[in-house]
């Protein structure tokens, strides 16, 4: 691939200005440049999805651009945003639209139980320490980043290096675009036919045993571990030592309570 | 429906969750968005297993998925615990607290002064009249009470 070949691919610019727009969103502090950032990065995006073929028909190809859409700008607001709670309704926005994706894939099973365990389980686990342990927000290591345009050129690089890996894949410029295109697989069968559960049911009682036996000793011992670290923290929580540590200097600016503001009033 | 177009595309918003949930694990410092991140890497990986099933026609895919969800649920499940601990010990979410860890020849982390945000002004919070008499103020009670 030569220079000028480089520079004539949007998918270059498009991972140019994703790094470029994703270090203008992460809080840095300043609230400049905000709006700027989203511009830059739906642009990028734009580049991005500019260089993918379409599905066919117009139904199709809709479909999956409004799930594609939700799940990756809901992806964008989640790491972005300052407030950990936007952040983790914005996440479950993304898995929304994942789970549409699955199903728009045939695996319905999937689509559900991403809605039902993810969603409904460990977000609502997520919020619920987020609510126990924060609940005035707008703390200030919420609103700074570390190193945020290193941490966005690596993201950036590695979506670069991933698409342009696809699109070198698929579309080979010359002689052997014959390996992937035209490879016939058999299409009508299983997987998108019917009794999708007990399709799925079958291959993972049947070639998947050891992992489905495996999976539940990681359960098991996940709680076990669980249990045994809050056991832990809680025979600590007594001894004085452990909370007179010096806290770092961004803790300290933290607002008061206001049951302390209020009481002071009161004097 | 144009099968190769079809994984090529799951890919790309596969890849693009990958790299959006890096940035997150990198740059924040919220405890709670960082494992936010991490779980939206499993997405991504997710996203283009079901693509690859497809395109096969195998069912290994869809296998793997339910796999990478019990080992999602078990990393939340120890993440949280772990958390819960940690904030127990410092009394905020902040991942820069553990900055002590830190070898013994790297120089420690310097916080960056943030102006205030606008808007954020303190709260003047509504004071009754006092009536009768005060009663005594238990300053230990008010000094060492736990941050939540």
């Amino acid at each position: 691939m030569t220079l000028d070949a480089l520079v004539r691919n949007p998918l270059t610019w498009g991972t140019l200005l994703f790094a470029v727009g994703i270090w203008l969103l992460l809080p840095r502090g300043a609230t400049r440049g905000w709006w700027l950032g989203l511009v830059i990065t739906l642009v990028s995006l734009g580049l991005f999805a500019s260089r993918m073929p379409a599905l066919g028909d117009w139904a199709s190809t809709g479909t999956f651009g409004f799930l594609a859409a939700v799940t990756v700008i809901a992806a964008v607001m989640t790491i972005t945003l300052k407030n950990p709670v936007y952040c983790a309704i914005w996440f479950a926005l993304s898995l929304l639209g994942t789970a549409g994706l699955f199903m728009l894939q045939g695996s319905q099973f999937l689509g559900v139980a991403t809605i039902v365990v993810y969603a409904g389980a460990i977000l609502v686990t997520f919020l619920f320490v987020l609510m126990l342990a924060n609940p005035e927000g707008h703390a200030s290591y919420d609103r700074l980043s570390w190193e945020a345009p290193l941490s966005a050129i690596t993201g950036a690089f590695m979506v670069g290096v991933l698409t342009f890996a696809l699109v070198g894949v698929f579309n080979p410029p010359d002689a052997f675009d014959t390996k992937f295109s035209t490879v016939e697989i058999d299409r009508t069968g299983e997987i998108l036919a019917g009794e999708h559960m007990a399709h799925l049911g079958g291959q993972l009682f049947s070639r998947h045993l050891v992992a489905v036996e495996l999976a539940g000793t990681l359960l098991l011992v996940a709680m076990v571990g669980c249990v045994a670290i809050v056991a832990e923290a809680k025979s600590r929580r007594g001894q004085p030592a452990s909370r007179k540590r010096q806290r770092p200097k961004s803790a300290s600016r933290e607002p008061q309570r206001p049951e302390l503001r209020a009481g002071e009033a009161l004097r | 429906m144009n099968e190769v177009g079809l994984l090529e595309n799951y890919l790309l918003v596969g890849a693009l969750l990958v790299g959006l949930g890096l940035i997150g694990f990198f740059s924040r410092r919220n405890m709670i968005v960082m494992f936010l991140s991490a779980e939206m890497m499993l997405q991504g990986v997710s996203v283009s297993l079901v693509a690859w099933g497809r395109y096969h026609n195998d069912w290994g895919g869809q296998a793997l998925v339910i796999f990478i969800l019990t080992v999602a649920a078990c990393e939340a499940a120890i993440a949280l615990a772990l958390v819960v601990a940690i904030y127990q010990r410092s009394g905020s979410l902040d991942i820069a607290f553990w900055h002590d860890l830190r070898e013994d020849n790297l120089p420690a982390y310097a916080d960056q002064e943030i102006p205030e945000v606008a808007g954020e002004t303190p709260h003047h919070w509504p004071t009754l009249t006092p009536s009768g008499t005060e009663p005594e103020h238990n300053t230990e009670e008010e000094t060492h009470r736990a941050m939540v």
